[in-house]
């Protein structure tokens, strides 16, 4: 019996199941280091601890910018200071 | 279990004596109940309901929207899969087509909708011509069970979800606990016992068919059997809203949808009361401490001045009177409901006839 698939296509170019990656960073010492606040509940405490610890072992920069919530999606124009201003970003918590 | 994929990679090859139900499981496909074969024949009967609106050249296979956060493709024909997957009729497809291209407007937020840890589903109102030419129920009953427009169509709009835009359980959906509105959550407005113009008309949608999305909780009763006047009715109402266990809390964008029952709604009338009243008083009764509301959330999307009242002053529970929706649904009796909003999404109210023939 044949049948159709009910998932359809992925479109071409929003296929985001597979980022790539950018390559890791090979020395930390003196890098500048972005947090990406998603503003979730305890994600600044986390973040920031997390990067204080980098910037108390690297020496690293810490810069700082916040989304407006956590229920959307970062501004592009806050990604494309994030990318002129650091070399990393630590973001990425949720509940 | 599967055979095989045929050259066509749209159509697969199912046994035709097995059990559909695992063999779709097995896929990832299906949302764990019964479905119905979506084979080439039925598939195309489905898009014929599209056809009988006199929209014969309309291509089945062009992208209508893109949906989130697989950011799957729904054609037409993808949308008629889902739908004989899920029991509709033909004449229920337009309204399913119209609510994905609602759906996929960006202030509905469906990605936010889909892969949140939040109950929220998307909740599908009909209005006008289609809702009577298709059966759809607005009347006693209207959440369900028993009615087949209202339930079918719901669940196909959750099955283009599941397939279509990815939200499946763990890697699109990250919902802690669920929710039974994400298995079907179709009404349609009950115009003939509503005592105002249709929902539609008061948000600029002047058409003989129209659907809303509205992204909420699962609707909470109120119950008021003794009022007979506005206040005491509402007052029951605000205090459904008036509470720190819903996104509307923190997130002063949200807006509530009020579905009052016939009789309820009668009686706001008779005394004169406009739809605008009810949504004005609510917006004034439905309020909650600030230094509750500041307590309870250390992050609040509100604007500034919500945020500059003083502890001891009421905040009301959404930002704005014209996020109150109020909506005439049920039968006989005198149980209302209000359905919380998730908050960073906004309803959407699309014509069907014009979504089907541009």
């Amino acid at each position: 019996m044949l049948i159709y698939r009910p998932d359809g296509a992925v479109a071409q170019d929003l296929d985001r199941s597979a980022p790539e990656l950018a390559p890791a960073l090979p020395v930390l010492a003196g890098c500048r280091i972005g947090i990406l606040d998603n503003r979730k509940p305890n994600a600044d405490v986390l973040l920031h601890r997390l990067a204080n610890r980098l910037v108390e072992r690297t020496g690293a920069i810490v810069v700082r910018a916040d989304t407006k919530n956590a229920a959307l999606p970062c501004e592009d124009q806050v990604l494309g200071l994030l990318a002129e201003q650091v070399d990393l970003v630590l973001t990425g918590t949720a509940d | 279990m599967t055979v095989d994929t045929c050259s066509d990679d749209s159509l697969v090859d199912f046994s035709a004596d097995g059990d559909l139900v695992a063999e779709m499981a097995d896929r990832g496909w299906g949302d764990g109940l019964p479905l119905v074969a979506p084979t080439p024949e039925r598939v195309d009967a489905m898009l014929s309901g599209l056809n009988e609106l006199d929209s014969p050249s309309l291509d089945p296979d062009e992208v209508i929207s893109i949906l989130p956060p697989r950011f799957g493709e729904a054609s037409r024909r993808i949308l008629a899969v889902n739908a004989v997957m899920a029991g509709c009729l033909p004449v229920h497809f337009p309204v399913l087509v119209a609510a994905v291209r609602a759906l996929a407007r960006p202030e509905v937020n469906l990605r936010g909708i889909n892969a949140t840890t939040h109950c929220v589903a998307p909740l599908l109102i009909v209005h006008g011509e289609i809702a009577r030419t298709g059966g759809y129920n607005g009347g006693l009953g209207a959440f369900g069970p028993g009615n087949r427009a209202n339930a079918t169509t719901g669940r196909a709009l959750r099955l283009v979800l599941l397939h279509v835009a990815g939200a499946t359980i763990g890697a699109g959906d990250a919902s802690t606990q669920g929710g039974p509105a994400k298995y079907g959550f179709c009404i349609a407005e009950n115009m003939d016992a509503s005592p105002w113009p249709t929902y539609p008309t008061t948000v600029g949608v002047n058409a003989p068919s129209a659907v809303t999305i509205y992204c909420g909780e699962a609707p909470h009763n109120v119950h008021d059997m003794e009022s007979d006047n506005p206040s005491q009715i509402l007052n029951k109402v605000a205090s459904a809203m008036a509470t720190t266990a819903q996104n509307n809390a923190c997130i002063s964008q949200g807006e509530y949808l009020v579905a009052l029952c016939p009789e309820h709604a009668a009686t706001c009338a008779e005394a004169g009361w406009s739809r605008h009243d009810v949504a004005s008083y609510l917006f004034q009764k439905a309020r909650l401490p600030a230094a509750e509301l500041k307590e309870a959330f250390s992050l609040r999307a509100w604007p500034p001045w919500m945020n500059s009242l003083n502890d001891d002053e009421l905040a009301p529970m959404t930002g704005d009177q014209k996020n109150i929706r109020i909506l005439v649904v049920g039968g006989p009796g005198k149980h209302s409901s209000v359905v919380p909003s998730w908050g960073m999404t906004r309803s959407v109210t699309v014509a069907v006839d014009q979504q089907v023939s541009c």
